[in-house]
């Protein structure tokens, strides 16, 4: 930064361009704009709903409003273009600032003191001047002793002829308190960076005693079982879940989770975060044979998932192939699905045999029994009248390696704000003169932060030196 | 509807209530009047007060067996506490009791507001399963001399260590409130009857700083024992859920604040406005979110 002035005149201009720039990033009133700004256009995104799909936007909002979202990405506010701007314009506020005041107040704080003129001590707003009876020696010990007992560090003690000077300091290091919250906040911003790159974010409902493949790992989780405690007055107590890691097909670790206590194995963390019953799968059913021509409904029997049953009073017999609990159908893909995880309208799927033949393989609709007709061209028809679903566990699946350096920033940020706010930088000058029998003490100080508690500390200073003088 | 089993806290309660009025009340007739009696019975019945509320909390803590944290009255009270306790402080330091006539008030009108809450966010609860985030160490610490169910957890810690900074904003309010009037009589160089007993605006701007230094690496605190339960508990330690994010909006007001006293032409009246604005945003973030926004938080 000790550039030489240039003698064309195309270079003064330039530095001139270059310097305006540069005192609009490393000015203070910049980082106020921008924590303002930061500020108002937050609110934005706590009252209108994050990450809907657009078109809900529209809907709630009209046309004109809806494209305004859309081209300001309101909908995704916190990770749009603008409001990460902001961010990167507080970060390079930060560094320019840093640039142009951290060097010279490291230079200042801990240049050596070897002398000072006493007249600087009449300056402070906190000054004292004091008579005492001892000699120049001894006067020089007790204030040396006062301000050791106030934990000061002696930085000169200097005696040039009838006068000595003393110069001591305390909590120098508080200084520094804001440039370390500032390196903090890098360190967290770095980690939340660098976790959504090379992290997930991940949902699986699990069916109990099925498994899954983590994603992005090498191996695969079992839930075993999933239950809900309950207190004594019925309310919910707890959700839990006991899950089997699965490593080269063998069993690495179980362990039971719930809300607030996540698995953790090498580097992904599986958390308790919903329940549900299964929508594509079924234990077993129960079916029943209808006689169309007498309308009338024998006895169930049970089929099982996957198995074959026969039906009993008849020459027929199914087998369980599908279920859903939401029936839906895609005209595109002529494909079944279901809707959604709610039981809203189940439907399974069977196959009907005649001896080996496969001759039809209706749907059966809980709801609407009779809606289609199972055996078709006979007097006979079958019709669903219960089933036994799976419990599923949602297990949410998270990666985030920025987890540990984010912490690793939010302490170092505690260090930087207990320096910052606790810690004061108080300095002390005296000058110690020879007058008559005694000796007349001059005091000045001065604190960074919190003058009124430092006025009271000087006072009481003065006070015990003065004492210490009384007692010889 | 009264249930038996809170009929001591709510003892408690009533007896803090009509202290924290009659506190208001006295600080404000010593702040008019300026009789030395009123001032000391102003103070004579903040300690009744602050007393009343700590058995308040001790109390509820007895009736529901979990600390007293875990809904919006638990934490106004916990709220009023801290004000209390930070003010008796700041009075006993500083000896200024014109104080109490704007932060009592403010007491007393949180203690107003939880007695008039709606009793579903009264009520005692059992923890649902997301607040129970007890420490495990510390469980193990507690557990051979059977004392487990004292034992706290990232609840108890993120809920306190918030208040503490939601308190200490409070009382930074009060103080800021006060240096812009003082500061509007001083610009116009003529006395006034209600701001002469206040202190220099130096003191004032001094003072309510502290609060802010105090408030600031709390709230700090709050938001980063938040994040580390989040991660425990939802798997992320950040989800902009409206609570999370009105929380950063008052971190980012008072970090503003905090470097607008470095900075010429922004210190004394503009950084008052800046922490009145700050406070706003925590009554917003304490009350508007709960209330009106929807969210993750949506139980306190």
């Amino acid at each position: 930064m000790t550039e030489q002035v240039g003698g064309a005149a195309s270079g003064v201009k330039k530095r001139a361009w270059y310097g305006s720039v540069w005192r609009f990033f490393a000015s203070v009133k910049l980082t106020i704009f921008v924590l303002i700004a930061l500020a108002l256009s937050s609110i934005i995104g706590t009252v209108i709903e994050q990450n809907q799909p657009i078109e809900s936007y529209y809907i709630e909002y009209g046309e004109r409003w809806g494209d305004i979202i859309r081209t300001l990405q309101l909908d995704d506010m916190y990770h749009s273009v603008w409001f990460v701007a902001q961010l990167v314009l507080l970060m390079i506020n930060i560094i320019a600032c840093t640039y142009e005041r951290f060097p010279p107040k490291w230079r200042s704080l801990l240049r050596k003191v070897d002398d000072f003129d006493p007249s600087i001590i009449d300056r402070f707003s906190n000054r004292e001047a004091i008579e005492l009876g001892a000699t120049l020696g001894r006067a020089r010990d007790r204030v040396i002793e006062v301000l050791r007992k106030n934990r000061y560090k002696i930085k000169l003690d200097r005696s040039q002829g009838d006068e000595v000077k003393l110069y001591a300091s305390r909590g120098l290091i508080g200084r520094f308190g804001s440039d370390i919250t500032h390196v903090s906040l890098f360190v967290i911003i770095i980690g939340a960076i660098y976790g959504s790159f090379w992290g997930y974010r991940d949902f699986r409902p699990i069916l109990v005693g099925s498994m899954i493949r983590v994603p992005d790992a090498d191996f695969a989780l079992r839930l075993d079982k999933f239950w809900i405690d309950y207190y004594d007055t019925g309310q919910i107590r707890q959700y839990n879940s006991l899950l089997t890691v699965i490593e080269d097909g063998k069993e690495v670790l179980t362990k039971q989770i719930w809300v607030n206590e996540p698995l953790y194995y090498k580097g992904i963390r599986f958390y308790q975060s919903s329940y549900g019953t299964s929508w594509n799968r079924i234990k077993e059913a129960e079916i029943a044979l209808k006689r169309l021509d007498s309308n009338k409904v024998d006895p169930p029997f049970s089929v099982k998932w996957g198995e074959v049953s026969k039906v009993p009073g008849s020459k027929y017999s199914v087998r369980l192939v599908g279920y859903v609990s939401d029936f839906a159908f895609d005209e595109r893909t002529r494909t079944v699905f279901s809707k959604s995880g709610e039981t809203n309208n189940p439907a399974v799927q069977i196959e009907v045999y005649n001896g080996e033949d496969l001759i039809a393989r209706p749907w059966l609709f809980f709801n609407f029994p009779g809606l289609i007709h199972a055996i078709p061209g006979t007097q006979y028809d079958l019709v669903l009248m219960g089933f036994r679903t799976i419990p599923y566990s949602g297990i949410s699946i998270t990666k985030d390696p920025g987890t540990n350096v984010v912490w690793v920033g939010t302490g170092i940020m505690g260090i930087g704000f207990f320096l910052a706010f606790f810690v004061y930088h108080r300095r002390i000058w005296v000058s110690i003169k020879a007058s008559g029998n005694g000796t007349i003490v001059r005091m000045g100080g001065v604190i960074n932060k919190n003058p009124l508690g430092f006025e009271r500390e000087f006072k009481d200073i003065v006070e015990a030196v003065k004492e210490t003088d009384s007692r010889a | 509807m009264t249930e038996p089993k809170v009929i001591m806290s709510l003892m408690f309660f009533t007896m803090a209530f009509a202290f924290y009025a009659a506190t208001a009340l006295f600080y404000i007739g010593y702040w008019l009047l300026r009789r030395e009696w009123i001032g000391q019975t102003a103070t004579i019945m903040a300690y009744i007060a602050a007393l009343a509320t700590t058995m308040v909390l001790i109390a509820r803590a007895g009736e529901s067996g979990h600390a007293p944290f875990s809904n919006l009255y638990e934490s106004m009270i916990l709220f009023v506490w801290a004000i209390t306790i930070g003010y008796l402080w700041l009075e006993h330091r500083y000896k200024i009791k014109v104080i109490g006539a704007f932060v009592m008030t403010i007491s007393f009108l949180a203690v107003l507001s939880a007695s008039l809450l709606p009793y579903r966010f009264k009520s005692v609860e059992p923890l649902n399963p997301a607040l129970q985030s007890k420490w495990k160490w510390l469980v193990g610490i507690l557990e051979p001399m059977g004392l487990e169910r004292y034992a706290i957890g990232w609840l108890d810690f993120h809920v306190f260590t918030t208040f503490i900074g939601y308190a200490a904003f409070a009382i930074a309010f009060g103080l800021s409130i006060m240096y812009l009037l003082k500061e509007r009589s001083e610009a116009r160089k003529k006395g006034n009857f209600l701001v002469d007993s206040f202190p220099d605006t130096r003191i004032l701007d001094e003072l309510s700083y502290r609060g802010i230094a105090w408030g600031f690496p709390f709230l700090s605190l709050g938001i980063i024992s938040g994040a580390i339960w989040a991660n425990y508990a939802w798997g992320t330690y950040w989800s902009w859920d409206p609570k999370e994010t009105w929380s950063l909006i008052t971190w980012f007001v008072y970090a503003a604040y905090l470097h607008a006293r470095v900075t010429r032409g922004w210190r004394g009246k503009k950084s008052a406005y800046l922490s009145i604005a700050g406070f706003i945003a925590v009554v917003f973030l304490y009350w508007g979110v709960s209330f009106i926004l929807p969210g993750l938080h949506a139980y306190a």
